[in-house]
């Protein structure tokens, strides 16, 4: 093809991007001092990956610790256990983080304040309510921006270990997350319904609820299962930090070289995983007809 | 459904009768409804211990040793007093930890984590985009079928329809197994096997990364306007070549903004990674933890891993409105 000679320089402004990015990549790389070569494991790693990997198609059934206490739930209990308490702790953040969301989701989007909910051309419209709507975008920015296992870091330092601490380590983060995705969503939802409600006479207040809410619901509801899912890995991670998750069964096993009851964890978290995988898949289509 | 401009009760009465309606729907409500709030009586959530007069006193303690340390000193019964605040200080401490990380311990320092932090996180994001972008293409339904593209030219004899369908099915279930497994799980166990203290890290990011990424690159391949490529088939163009000249210009711009979106969660999980002894600052993180609570540095670290957040979340907004100009 025949250079664009309009252009000045000879990449696109996304020929710039990717150009941009192939440099990123191998900064990134000389930076961290990266070869290759370090990807094959030394020989204590290797056999350990052996080890690990032969167990991948016969997981345990029972526990393989040399010695089990008495009155110890046998291993597919525990695990069972555990995935229960992954998806409670994942379903109470959830909850939190979902109310919080729609209600910060709609204080940081544009529609609800130009809107005119409570009278945009009043004097609350004027000063009171560009505050709210900056000071709320700045606290999503704050809650989006430190990662669930660090609000678990700083809430086992501040008040130790409580189940509460860890549901609403998660809760922040998602928060933040789901009200940045429903102001987006709000915003770019189709305004005909909302102009139309307006010409006959609606407030603000109900074209915001009745014309735009119910364009933006379908993809709301369809982040918030993919949100749940996100919600189910983070909630496992936890486990790391002491709470009863699945990650606390999968650290125990693999530091006691227990890899097959290790690859019985991996399966319950993959099973709890796909199974809401398949279900929010499929209330996506549904939801997108 | 027509309804004229004057709808009668009985019009928009059976307008609201003929509404879509799925059964499927209602259900996946009342079970997740129930899910979300069944969660607080079947957990073991004890409000009375969470908001006991321990926990506050605990509270009480971090919040006073959250201060730097320069800025205490010891009271008259032993206890470290806050002094009052000087910026010029606080300044040399600030500095202190960006140079020399976690004090008393063998780390390195903030900024050179910070940069850590980042490099992973790119590199990651990087590998992932590129196996993603072999992935994809064998995970879309348009593409990955004997005869893409080819409105016309009726079903395939069935053996290579169901070698395709095989193709197809594995690779799918490669990407979503890939996706399913936390970055956290993945890099504890890569760490274990690679004693290297950024590969464990790198490659979590790239494998769970590689899965989302090739899950929407497929999606937005099958969305993509087929006319082209049709246009292309009927020219001869073999299947390579339609993937390359037609569909890839088509679908650049959407998976640079993906990209750039699953960039700025990456930056968040290569400073947890961390965590596990990892070059990023999640080490400085634990470590200022877990060697004599230091929980003035710890928060400092935290509050520097915001600020790369932030930044990354910049970086990339600038990224996307480049790209979506561009298109």
């Amino acid at each position: 093809m025949a250079p664009d000679l309009r252009r000045p320089f000879p990449l696109g402004p996304r020929g710039f991007v990717l150009a941009g990015l192939g440099v990123a990549g191998i900064w990134a790389a000389l930076y961290l001092g990266l070869q290759p070569s370090d990807l094959t494991p030394s020989t204590g790693g290797l056999s350990l990956a052996r080890d690990f990997f032969a167990r991948a198609f016969s997981p345990a059934l029972s526990s393989e610790a040399a010695y089990v206490p008495d009155g110890t739930p046998g291993l597919l209990a525990l695990s069972l256990r555990a995935a229960v308490t992954t998806v409670v702790y994942a379903a109470a953040a959830m909850s939190v983080a979902l109310v919080l969301g729609i209600v910060l989701g709609f204080c940081a989007s544009t529609a609800w304040w130009s809107g005119d909910p409570l009278g945009g051309r009043t004097w609350f419209g004027r000063t009171v309510a560009p505050v709210i709507y900056g000071a709320t975008r700045v606290l999503i920015g704050f809650m989006r921006s430190v990662h669930e296992v660090l609000w678990a870091v700083l809430f086992l330092a501040a008040v130790g270990l409580t189940p509460l601490a860890a549901v609403v380590a998660i809760a922040i983060p998602y928060a933040g997350t789901l009200a940045k995705i429903f102001s987006e969503m709000v915003d770019e939802a189709p305004r005909e319904a909302s102009h139309a409600l307006r010409a006959a006479g609606a407030s603000g207040m109900q074209q915001f609820a009745f014309g735009l809410v119910p364009r933006a619901l379908p993809d709301m509801i369809a982040y918030a299962f993919y949100r749940f899912e996100c919600a189910l890995r983070s909630s496992a991670v936890l486990g790391f930090f002491g709470y009863e998750t699945l990650g606390r069964e999968i650290e125990q096993s693999f530091v006691s070289t227990n890899y097959g009851e290790v690859w019985t964890h991996l399966y319950v978290l993959l099973a709890l995983v796909l199974v809401f995988d398949a279900w929010s898949g499929r209330l996506r289509a549904r939801l997108a007809r | 459904m027509s309804v004229s401009a004057h709808a009668t009760e009985s019009e928009l009465d059976a307008l609201w009768r003929a509404r879509p309606r799925s059964r499927f729907v209602r259900v996946s409500f009342a079970l997740f409804g129930l899910l979300l709030v069944g969660s607080w009586f079947v957990g073991d959530f004890d409000f009375a211990d969470s908001f006991s007069d321990t926990r506050a006193r605990n509270l009480d303690r971090f919040l006073d040793e959250v201060r730097p340390y320069p800025l205490r000193a010891p009271g008259p019964d032993g206890t470290l007093e806050p002094l009052p605040w000087d910026w010029g200080v606080f300044g040399t401490w600030a500095q202190q930890r960006l140079t020399d990380g976690v004090s008393d311990r063998d780390t390195p320092g903030g900024l050179e984590s910070a940069l850590g932090t980042l490099a992973i996180s790119v590199l990651a994001i990087v590998l992932a985009a590129l196996a993603s972008l072999v992935f994809c293409g064998f995970a879309a339904r348009t593409l990955a079928t004997p005869r893409p593209f080819a409105p016309h030219a009726g079903p395939a004899p069935w053996p290579r329809r169901l070698a395709w369908q095989v193709v197809r099915g594995a690779t799918r279930i490669v990407l979503i197994v890939q996706r399913s497994m936390p970055e956290y799980i993945l890099a504890f166990l890569l760490l274990a096997m690679l004693r290297t203290p950024a590969w464990p890290a790198v490659l979590a990011l790239a494998i769970h990364n590689c899965g989302i990424l090739g899950r929407l690159a497929a999606e937005t391949i099958e969305n993509a306007d087929p006319r082209p490529a049709v246009a292309l088939r009927a020219l001869g163009a073999s299947r390579t070549t339609i993937a390359l000249t037609s569909i890839a210009p088509a679908i650049l711009p959407r998976l640079l903004t993906y990209f750039f979106y699953r960039w700025e969660t990456c930056v968040r999980e290569a400073t947890v990674l961390g965590i596990l002894g990892l070059a990023s600052l999640g080490w400085l993180i634990d470590e200022a933890q877990v060697s004599g609570f230091r929980y003035d540095e710890m928060v400092f670290f935290i509050g520097l891993g915001m600020v790369i957040v932030l930044a990354g979340d910049l970086l990339s907004a600038i990224a996307r409105r480049i790209v979506r100009r561009a298109s």
